[in-house]
């Protein structure tokens, strides 16, 4: 089990270096630089050239920019985002604003999708199972951003029930309140996607044997659904969920924008469209940590619960 | 002839010995019946034959060539040519996408027969055959039974001519009542067409109604060989008494009589000093032992 | 029970059946129906798939040809029809899309002046209030009289900041999404089924260093991959087809991957085999027909899917370059102004809504008419 542990950990370190490399590459090789500015000054361009060791070749400057992560913390310095401010400091102060709406969302979301998901199984092809299965293919289907522009538009300009913007230098209610509608866009489409996984999971569950059998002992429908068919069908629901996560996340650069919340996405558009390149680097790196992070969880997880697995037999989709 | 699968690798390679030293020979227009529980290297010991595996170790010699070296088309060709293989499932070995014809007929394009009009006439002749219609030709395998599906599946194996086939449990998985019908099918075929027939089975009373010799195995070795009625008369090796010992009787007088007996491989023989092989018992009458128990053996016999 | 009845049975009450007669079976009634004719017969049945799949044949019509139906160039720019409401005349009877809107906050003195406010624009006063003194009104105008916009030239979905026609940029950014989403999932489908059909029909160790190798691009996160590749090409369309594509495959790939593995064992696969079929009949007659149901069922579903991963580009600021239009710019674009032009979200947001709920609906539909054991489990 440790080896696999360490094989795994090992594996997703790699590919963290590999997209660290990749990403500073790419970010080099970008055409345009903040420097093209004319109105800087020669001699202020020169010192920031020689600071990022711009004038070497791009491995040598790798090197630099590595030693500088490894040794303190030193990801570059943001030139046109902030300018002056390190980028990893840019990035602290944000990444609590983008992770406290990405959890929420992710908090709500699966309570609300786990009985919605209950429900419609338990009144297949009923009103309810009807009405939730509808919910979760417009949900599924229609991308965040279009309901964030709906209610953008008519749940806050229209009827005024919310601020139309995140509210950063609010505080209690109203911050609060401005939080909704951003976590709101975010959740919609998790919420289906636990709905439609644990509908399909407990259905076919409940059409089992054992699950005839539970009735003929005479367990209630409900009981015999949450004791039998939900505690069987929750383990591999965490495998949806905690990748889920990385897609909340990944969704939320987006929904940021459209806000205005001053989170990490928003950081990154700012970024690439300033030629901001540390800070560029650095926000790629967040999401790419996120995203093998998660993946590694689900890894490890499986490796738990499933034997097969860790002697290195394959798991297909 | 020996087959093993390996898994895994390094220290913990683990040898699977699904067929282990197993030398047999079939003659020309017999039915050899081979037996044994599920799991013991029958069917194993089929698709080796066929090529479907490669022997790990091991010759097979088919009308004097040797066909356990390594795969080319030349040798792909003369096993194809040579033998045919009706399998179990009368579900799974028919191709849903295909239509009867399609199923029937791939076997002739194998082998170069173009011409679309020589193929339906081959199709036909051989479904009638097999008792089905030409009208079934056009047909998908999900609209027949299992005994009729089984019995298209007869028609793949001896529309191209084959001198032998290799039938895996044809009929273990029907109903009892078509059972009988497929059997006496592939008897009048054998008849007609002068096949050489290896045929696999668990069920011991199939194989005795239609093998002239039979071989059983037991863990991928083979324990006993000898002509039908004479394993049935004169059961020497401990399993063989055992499996025929589990058939029932269909006199409810005799029935009531039946002792089981039963078998454990590692209780029953002493290995540990004696190494076993292949005696010859009675005339063509083999079993798997060790000298002693074949001194046993013999005296038992010479008594009776 | 019955034993007194049952000892009185003789021999000879017994009679052999089949004994001697040949086999003969009766043809079947009714036609033979192949497995697609299957497939084809429970999804015409399944309604919500056939209405999804009008609605998308349409919408494609109307991409093809939308963009010529009226006289504007979707690079058009109008300086002087800037941000025109839509006009529609069936609707405008109705008072919705009349090309009307309500202008905030006007100096009731100007309103008399027709060089701002030409003869008939100004419909009504909606409010009439007072600010530091000076007579304010709300009113609601006819936005094309006050642009001069002459009666029979109607802007069905309106303009944008440039005065460009909405109509025309909305059925060609339709045209230009949905030709990057089908070529991205068309190649990323063959691709992988090429893939992933060498890796499970062959096994063994070039199965394993095959599939090692999707393990480590399937490492990277899309949206990370897709950024850092379009910052390399810039911003085009096949940029964006790359992207896609660079991880896309990888599913694909496991899928028939899988079947190839579940498949290659089957007995008829062995029949074919022992018959003497060659790998290339084996492979494409014997195991990849199974494949289809799934493969065109995941290219449906996959299609919104990269629809909805271009106009996430779009919104980071990657999406196709000006003045070319997609749904993710126009969505982008109109996200600015949305609330003084909130019809210039309403379409494209309309629009792509419409065509990925169509593209699910029709994906489930084909999954359960070629897979029936899966209905119901949505």
């Amino acid at each position: 089990m440790l080896k696999y542990v360490l094989k795994r950990l090992l594996a997703a370190a790699v590919t963290l270096f590999i997209i660290l490399a990749l990403a500073f590459a790419v970010v080099r090789l970008m055409p345009g630089s903040v420097y093209d500015d004319p109105n800087l000054d020669q001699a202020i361009i020169d010192m920031l050239i020689e600071r990022a060791h711009l004038d070497k070749p791009i491995h040598i400057q790798f090197y630099y920019f590595l030693k500088g992560v490894v040794m303190d913390k030193d990801w570059g310095t943001s030139v046109k985002v902030e300018p002056g401010v390190p980028a990893f400091q840019v990035l602290a102060n944000r990444i609590p604003v983008s992770l406290q709406i990405n959890l929420i969302s992710l908090l709500i979301s699966v309570p609300i999708g786990i009985v919605a998901g209950i429900v419609a199984a338990l009144q297949k092809n009923r009103g309810a199972d009807t009405l939730i299965s509808v919910g979760v293919i417009i949900f599924i289907s229609v991308p965040s951003f279009v309901f964030a522009s709906l209610m953008q538009y008519f749940l806050a300009y229209k009827l005024k029930l919310f601020p139309i913007l995140y509210q950063p230098s609010a505080v209690g209610a109203l911050r609060l309140k401005s939080m909704v509608l951003p976590i709101a866009a975010l959740s919609l489409s998790p919420i289906a996607t636990i709905t439609r996984y644990l509908r399909g999971e407990l259905i076919e569950v409940l059409g089992s044997e054992y699950m005839l059998l539970a009735k003929t002992k005479g367990l209630g429908r409900f009981k015999a659904t949450v004791k039998h068919a939900f505690r069987n069908a929750s383990l591999p629901m965490m495998n949806v969920i905690v990748p889920m996560f990385a897609n909340i996340v990944g969704g939320s650069m987006v929904i940021e924008r459209l806000f205005s919340i001053p989170g990490v996405g928003g950081t990154m558009i700012k970024s690439i469209n300033a030629n901001d390149h540390s800070l560029t680097v650095a926000t790629l790196m967040f999401y790419a940590m996120i995203s093998i992070g998660t993946a590694l969880l689900v890894d490890l997880s499986y490796g738990l619960v499933d034997p097969r697995v860790r002697v290195g037999g394959k798991k297909d989709e | 002839m020996s087959m093993y699968f390996y898994s895994g690798s390094g220290k913990s390679q683990q040898v699977v010995k699904a067929v282990d030293d197993v030398t047999f020979h079939i003659y020309q227009g017999e039915t050899f019946g081979l037996v044994g529980e599920s799991g013991c290297g029958k069917t194993t010991t089929g698709r080796s034959i066929i090529r479907l595996y490669t022997p790990t170790s091991g010759e097979m010699f088919l009308d004097g060539e040797d066909i356990s070296g390594p795969m080319n088309s030349r040798l792909r060709r003369y096993i194809t040519d040579k033998v045919a293989m009706i399998f179990q499932d009368p579900v799974d070995s028919l191709n849903p996408r295909m239509t009867v014809r399609e199923i029937i007929g791939e076997g002739l394009e194998v082998r170069g027969i173009k011409d679309k009009a020589v193929v339906d006439e081959k199709v036909y002749s051989i479904l009638n055959k097999v008792g089905l219609t030409r009208e079934h030709a056009t047909r998908y395998p999900h609209e027949f039974s299992g005994g009729q599906r089984q019995r298209i599946g007869i028609a793949r194996a001896i529309v191209v001519e084959p001198a032998m086939v290799i039938a895996d449990e044809p009929v273990s998985a029907l109903d009892v009542s078509i059972q009988a019908q497929v059997i006496n099918l592939l008897g009048s075929l054998k008849e007609d067409l002068g096949l050489t027939i290896l045929f696999i089975a668990h069920d011991l009373s199939v194989v005795k109604h239609f093998s002239d010799r039979i071989g059983v195995m037991y863990y991928g070795k083979l324990v006993e060989v000898a002509e039908a009625d004479e394993l049935y008369d004169n059961p020497i090796h401990p399993y063989t008494r055992a499996l025929l010992s589990a058939i029932p009787h269909p006199n409810p007088l005799s029935e009531k009589r039946r002792r089981r007996i039963t078998y454990d491989g590692l209780e029953t023989h002493d290995y540990s000093v004696e190494q076993p092989s292949m005696v010859e018992i009675l005339p063509e009458h083999f079993v798997y032992c060790s000298p002693s128990e074949a001194e046993s053996y013999r005296r038992e016999f010479k008594r009776k | 029970m019955n034993k007194k009845l049952n000892s009185r049975l003789a021999p000879e009450d017994f009679v052999l059946v089949q004994l001697d007669e040949d086999l003969f079976d009766d043809s079947f009634v009714g036609q033979p129906v192949s497995y697609f004719g299957d497939a084809l017969i429970r999804l015409s049945r399944n309604k919500s798939a056939i209405i999804a799949f009008g609605i998308i044949v349409f919408i494609i019509i109307m991409a093809l040809f939308g963009p010529a139906m009226n006289q504007f160039g979707y690079n058009q720019q109008m300086v002087d029809r800037v941000n025109l409401p839509p006009r529609i005349p069936i609707f405008a009877k109705f008072g919705v899309f009349d090309g009307t809107r309500i202008l905030y906050n006007r100096q009731v003195a100007n309103l008399t002046d027709p060089s701002r406010y030409p003869e008939g624009s100004i419909l009504e006063t909606v409010r009439t209030f007072t600010s530091r003194d000076i007579a304010m009104a709300d009113i609601k105008a006819d936005m094309y009289k006050m642009h001069d916009v002459p009666d029979d030239i109607n802007f069905w979905f309106g303009t944008d900041y440039l005065g460009r026609d909405l109509w025309t940029r909305t059925w060609r950014g339709a045209r230009v999404s949905l030709m990057i989403a089908v070529i991205a999932v068309f190649v990323n489908i063959v691709i992988g089924t090429i893939y992933g059909a060498i890796a499970g029909y062959y096994g063994g160790k070039a199965d394993m260093v095959m599939m090692r190798f999707t393990e480590i691009v399937g490492a990277f996160p899309q949206s990370i991959l897709a950024t850092m590749l379009i910052l390399v090409l810039g911003t085009g369309i096949r940029a964006i087809i790359i992207a896609l594509v660079v991880r896309g495959w990888i599913g694909t790939a496991r899928l028939i991957r899988a079947q190839f593995l579940r498949f290659k064992g089957r007995e008829y696969v062995l029949a074919a085999r022992t018959l003497g079929v060659d790998d290339r009949k084996l492979i494409f007659r014997h195991i990849l027909p199974n494949s289809i149901g799934p493969i065109i069922t995941r290219a449906m579903i996959a299609v919104p899917g990269a629809i909805f991963s271009e106009a996430f580009l779009a919104f980071i600021g990657l999406g196709i370059q000006a003045p070319e239009p997609s749904m993710g710019v126009l969505l982008s674009d109109a996200q600015k102004v949305l609330t003084s032009y909130p019809y210039q979200t309403l379409f494209p947001a309309i629009l792509i809504s419409i065509l990925m709920i169509s593209f699910n609906l029709f994906g489930n539909g084909l999954r359960d008419a070629f897979d029936p054991t899966m209905r119901g489990v949505d």
